[in-house]
């Protein structure tokens, strides 16, 4: 039962719909005053649809939003800031080339009576903050400057300067080590003494039992349950969220591994990775695990040749190997899917049919020419082999839903008949049911004599999916461990930095 | 120590100097206090131009338009001036900046209304207002004989020895200094260019900025047709052709990014004093004016390369080396 | 195996909304209107020499449409020409032979667009602003070579491809551009080439990721710009039969004008080199026909102007008026 403080946020019967897919349906949502509320659910189980609503970006359906006990309506992000609702994102609000001063003001600047722009005032304003705020941080440096953990005390600063009731963080703790995580939870407690009310987004069931008062959790756009953190534990947290058992998530697969077929020697890259070494067998899950921004995709951008090596050597089938630019990796039979989809992984704005066969366009031509029978019989067999969900051939990649879409990606890979296949974060952003089709399918994959490296930031996927896991802290490999004998607490601890 | 060497404004000002004593050297005449005020001069509308051309270029646009935008108020100015001499002159600079600002506010309802992208709006326009010159004027040629006395001596009136012009320059870049870095508004075109998304998730609002900003860029416009005109005694047809390459360069020479959101005011003026003065640099040192042309161009790319150069976004760092 | 079909099902009414579609309707639209207000306009003979006016910008055109496709832009190319017609005069000068004249001409135009592609690929700038650039550089250098004078002795060859016709019918430069038009179709539409130049323009990280080298198809793209605007030039010379250093003066709008009106989009990805080509016959008959009504040349200019921003302005806003409605 919760103790019934007051009432500060209250979502009756919330429903949003886009082009027909239901993001949200008759969601109930209640943020008590002084409350760390933690908002759980798997990617695409609609809290950042949620958090949108409460932001100004999206308008509900239907339904009705009740703060302190009073309907508002949210028509625009400046209403909510006035409301007194501020978010904390990943990928930042944030200006690089403007000061903390003015991020932590923007939009807001203080004005003299004369109009114009009190910089005094704000220099001040922000320096107390800072201080408030144990941050090492000058308000005159530049945001491009800064660290993740930095720029998020930034963001922390402007909620506090709007005065926000109701402080957002979406996965404040995502790429930050174990210290600085430690001063974050200081700093939320704090904002909690101050009165502030915290709806908190973390897919870290330990971290959201040790820090959050309440927890609601969304699966599938609906609400599923709502309650005190203490009547819970984390499997019971694990099966709402899911909503079946974990082991279903992860179709185990027996596989004998062979012998090894990719090796990487002393890959360095100034101010990015150093003394890279791990070897790759076939029909082997490698994973790569690590905090956001630990080094992983930059080595595997590398491997691929979209950025240049400064020293190391690749080797392929025991052979070196030389790797200038991705068309080379892709002859090699090496392909990399590419953590941003949208942005890297498809064209949005071409057909299916193009999608799946940008990379082996030459293969489908002859003397330049396009031979339409075989994009069409590739794009038949793609299909068919990983169930893409399309109407038509010449339907707009960017019209597909997030999962067909990223099957499509897949699909423009395989069409290479790649051998070694580099998955960044493979599952990012993709509803339940697909993600446990895209795990099944990279196990249908290895049988079939495919070595895969992925990067994961997801531990379970980690846990339930690879052999090995390569270990990375701030661009070096702490250890390479055998996923059967480690254990969890083991791989958390190297990647935050300790030993 | 460092930062100062390497901050961009003063290499920009070190290479003024150096080039105003290369100069010197070569033609004497050209360092005396009488020369350097007629180059301040002549440089005073491309700062004027290039101040203005500044606001649009930090929200990631340009303004093609502004050299047939001043040509255009210029010659409507003194078309009416030839039939009502009597009127006095700053009634012609404000009817001037008004048909400036209407041509600037035609540009922003195209872009932020009509969404027709920038480049083909403002090269539409750079058409369209230059061909209006030939319509309304028919072709022919104000004279210098047609204007009214008062018309044409406001420009050449001097306070401590410097031209009216130029003052007028020192007044815009004041304006525009306080405008860019102690208004909200400035601010929030900085951030506007900076990072789109996020600014209009802070509440700027694109359209509203798009349309001031092309309407501050057709008000200077306007202003600087009658300057040119009262300059040069003539409106013309031909007059300011090919100028808001220049304008542009004197911008990007000046460090304003074309990316947007990066850009100092005194930035900007060092950079069209640079190009202002090779101008006139080129005659004193007996070059011939048909290498101008070519200088500039040079110039343009020497300068957008280094700039990248030193703007490049560098890979974030992840490692910190030993 | 799956059947899934290649389009959705065709409906004679979807041709209604294609851009290409509508452009014929302009285009028809405009020979009906000119042939009632002039007797003078179906003439034959007048239609054949109308050609000459355009022939040039459209051949430039076709390469500007895979250079705008690509999400770049070229202003540079009317300085090109400028650069080609006084190579072209100068090689004449010499005495050089008329094969050499020719590939010199056709040299000088190529090393500006690779100096483009250059500078835009290796150092990663936007291509409006380089190119703003070399549009003075180039025209510069010819200014400095020219000076005021002027070239007006070419070889019989380029005089005769200039103004000449084939078989006394068909205009030389007229010729060159229809049979380019189709190369360029066919490749834009039926290659791997085309569909990487697409590829590029919509997306060009996803580009790159692919495998595909944009760099090396960016700097590609402007050289052969280049290329062309010194075969234009040839052409131009021939028929001018008088070169000075501000030949061409305001070209690149003109055919960057061709280019978007025929449903190009400025920011890339997308288009069709039929939209242009309809387009550039649109151009040129409104020039003709406001011609023969006596329109001044810069009433032609105001009224590409216009249609240049409407074109672009009044679909978009009948699509945000019915937005507004849903």
């Amino acid at each position: 039962m919760v103790v019934c403080l007051q009432m500060k946020l209250e979502l009756k019967n919330i429903s949003k719909n886009f082009h027909g897919v239901k993001a949200l349906q008759n969601v109930d949502f209640q943020l008590q005053e002084n409350s760390i509320h933690a908002l759980l659910g798997e990617n695409g189980a609609g809290k950042s649809t949620l958090v949108k609503i409460l932001c100004g970006v999206y308008q509900p359906d239907s339904g009705i939003i009740n703060l302190n006990n009073k309907q508002q309506s949210i028509p625009d992000p400046s209403a909510s800031l006035s409301l007194g609702i501020s978010a904390i994102h990943q990928e930042s609000v944030m200006f690089d080339e403007l000061s903390v001063t003015e991020n932590v003001f923007i939009g807001n600047h203080i004005t003299k009576s004369n109009g114009l722009v009190d910089w005094g005032l704000m220099q001040d304003k922000t320096n107390q903050l800072l201080k408030d705020l144990e941050a090492n941080i000058e308000p005159n440096e530049k945001i491009k400057d800064l660290s993740i953990a930095q720029r998020h005390i930034v963001q922390i600063s402007r909620s506090l300067i709007h005065d926000a009731d109701i402080v957002i963080m979406d996965e404040p703790t995502a790429s930050l080590s174990q210290k600085e995580i430690n001063e974050l939870y200081t700093i939320i407690r704090n904002l909690k003494k101050q009165n502030k009310s915290i709806i908190f987004i973390s897919h870290k069931l330990d971290e959201v039992i040790e820090v959050c008062d309440e927890f609601t959790v969304l699966r599938d756009g609906e609400l599923i349950k709502s309650d005190s953190i203490q009547n819970t534990n984390k499997d019971q947290l694990i099966t709402y969220m899911a909503g079946r058992e974990v082991n279903q998530i992860f179709p185990k697969n027996n596989v004998t591994i062979e012998n090894e077929i990719f090796e990487v020697r002393n890959l360095f890259k100034k101010t990015q990775f150093k003394d890279i070494n791990f070897n790759l067998r076939k029909k082997e899950i490698l994973g790569f695990y690590g905090l956001v921004g630990s080094g992983r995709t930059e080595i595997m951008k590398s491997i691929f040749g979209i950025t240049k090596l400064d020293e190391g050597e690749i080797l392929f089938k025991d052979q070196k190997i030389l790797i200038r630019k991705p068309s080379d990796a892709i002859d090699q039979g090496i392909v990399y899917l590419s953590e941003e989809r949208q942005q890297l992984g498809m064209t949005g704005l071409m057909s299916v049919k193009d999608n799946i066969n940008m990379a082996v366009m030459d293969r489908n031509s002859n003397f330049y020419v396009m031979n339409k029978l075989k994009e069409i019989k590739n794009s038949s067999a793609m299909q068919e082999k990983l169930n893409i969900k399309v109407s038509y051939w010449s339907q707009l990649t960017q019209s597909l839903s997030g999962g067909n879409q990223q099957k499509t990606v897949i699909a423009k890979w395989l069409s290479t008949k790649p051998e070694v296949l580099i998955l960044d974060e493979p599952t990012k952003g993709i509803d339940v049911r697909s993600k446990s089709a895209v795990h099944e399918f990279m196990g249908e994959l290895v049988e079939e004599g495919m070595s895969i490296m992925m990067i994961s930031s997801e531990l379970p996927e980690i846990l339930g999916m690879c052999d090995r896991v390569v270990v990375m802290y701030k661009g070096l490999i702490k250890d390479i461990l055998n996923v059967k004998e480690a254990s969890s607490e083991q791989i958390v601890k190297l990647a935050s930095g300790e030993s | 120590m460092k930062k100062i060497l390497l901050n961009r404004d003063f290499i920009l000002f070190s290479i003024i100097l150096i080039i105003l004593i290369a100069v010197g050297f070569a033609n004497p005449l050209f360092v005396t206090p009488k020369s350097i005020s007629d180059v301040l001069t002549d440089t005073s509308i491309l700062i004027i131009l290039a101040l203005s051309q500044m606001i649009v270029i930090l929200i990631r646009a340009i303004d093609l338009s502004v050299a047939s935008n001043l040509a255009l108020s210029g010659m409507l100015i003194s078309l009416l001036s030839t039939v009502h001499p009597e009127l006095p002159v700053y009634y012609f600079i404000a009817l001037s900046c008004v048909i400036g600002t209407i041509l600037g506010v035609l540009n922003g309802i195209s872009i932020a209304i009509l969404k027709v992208p920038f480049i083909v709006t403002t090269l539409g326009t750079l058409s369209i207002y230059r061909g209006l010159i030939y319509f309304v004027s028919d072709g022919k040629q104000v004279y210098s004989n047609e204007f009214s006395e008062d018309f044409l001596a406001l420009i050449h009136v001097k306070f401590l020895s410097l031209s009216f012009l130029f003052w007028l320059a020192v007044l815009v870049f004041i304006v525009i200094y306080i405008l860019l870095n102690h208004t909200r508004f400035g601010r929030n075109l900085y951030s506007l260019g900076g990072n789109p998304d996020a600014a209009k998730y802070i509440g700027v609002n694109e359209n509203k900025y798009i349309i001031m900003a092309y309407s501050l860029s057709g008000f200077f416009a306007g202003l600087c047709g009658y300057l040119w005109v009262a300059r040069y005694s003539v409106a013309s047809t031909q007059i300011a052709i090919g100028f808001e390459l220049t304008v542009i360069s004197a911008c990007v020479v000046g460090g304003i990014s074309v990316m947007g959101g990066v850009g100092t005011v005194l930035g900007c003026v060092l950079g069209a004093l640079l190009i202002g003065l090779i101008r006139n640099a080129l005659p004193a040192v007996d070059i011939s004016q048909f290498w101008q042309l070519a200088i500039s161009g040079a110039i343009i790319l020497l300068a957008i390369i280094i700039n990248t150069k030193t703007e490049q976004r560098k890979e974030k760092t992840i490692m910190v080396e030993n | 195996m799956s059947l899934i079909p290649d389009k959705p099902p065709f409906k004679l009414l979807d041709i209604l909304y294609k851009k290409e579609f509508i452009l014929f309707v302009v285009l028809v639209s405009i020979l009906i209107i000119n042939s009632n207000i002039s007797p003078y306009f179906l003439d034959l003979y007048n239609l054949i020499d109308s050609t000459f006016l355009f022939s040039e910008k459209a051949i430039i055109a076709l390469t500007m449409t895979f250079v705008i496709i690509a999400r770049q832009i070229d202003l540079s190319v009317a300085s090109i020409i400028a650069v080609s017609s006084v190579v072209l005069g100068y090689t004449t000068s010499l005495g050089y032979d008329t094969w050499l004249v020719l590939l010199l001409t056709l040299l000088s135009g190529t090393l500006c667009g690779a100096f483009n592609g250059a500078i835009i690929t290796k150092f990663a700038i936007p291509s409006i602003i380089v190119t703003i650039g070399t549009m003075s550089l180039f025209r510069g250098l010819a200014y400095s070579f020219l000076e005021d004078s002027y070239y007006n002795k070419f070889p019989k060859l380029v005089g005769k491809l200039g103004g000449g016709y084939l078989y006394g019918y068909i205009p030389y430069a007229f010729l060159t551009f229809i049979l380019l038009a189709f190369v360029f179709a066919f490749i834009l539409h039926k290659t791997s080439i085309g569909k990487k130049i697409y590829s590029i323009g919509n997306n060009p990280d996803a580009a790159q990721y692919t495998g595909i080298a944009v760099d090396k198809y960016t700097f590609v793209l402007f050289t052969l710009n280049g290329l062309f605007s010194a075969i234009a030039a040839i052409f131009l010379s021939g028929r001018l039969s008088s070169v000075r250093p501000n030949i061409a003066f305001g070209w690149e709008l003109e055919i960057i004008t061709m280019v978007v009106l025929g449903g190009v989009y400025i920011y890339g990805g997308s288009g069709s080199i039929l939209g242009v080509v309809i387009s550039i016959f649109i151009l040129g008959m409104l020039s003709f026909g406001l011609g023969l009504l006596n329109v001044p040349g810069v009433g032609i200019i105001i009224f590409t102007g216009l249609l240049l921003i409407l074109s672009i302005g009044f679909p978009s806003f009948v699509r945000t008026l019915r937005r507004k409605n849903e």
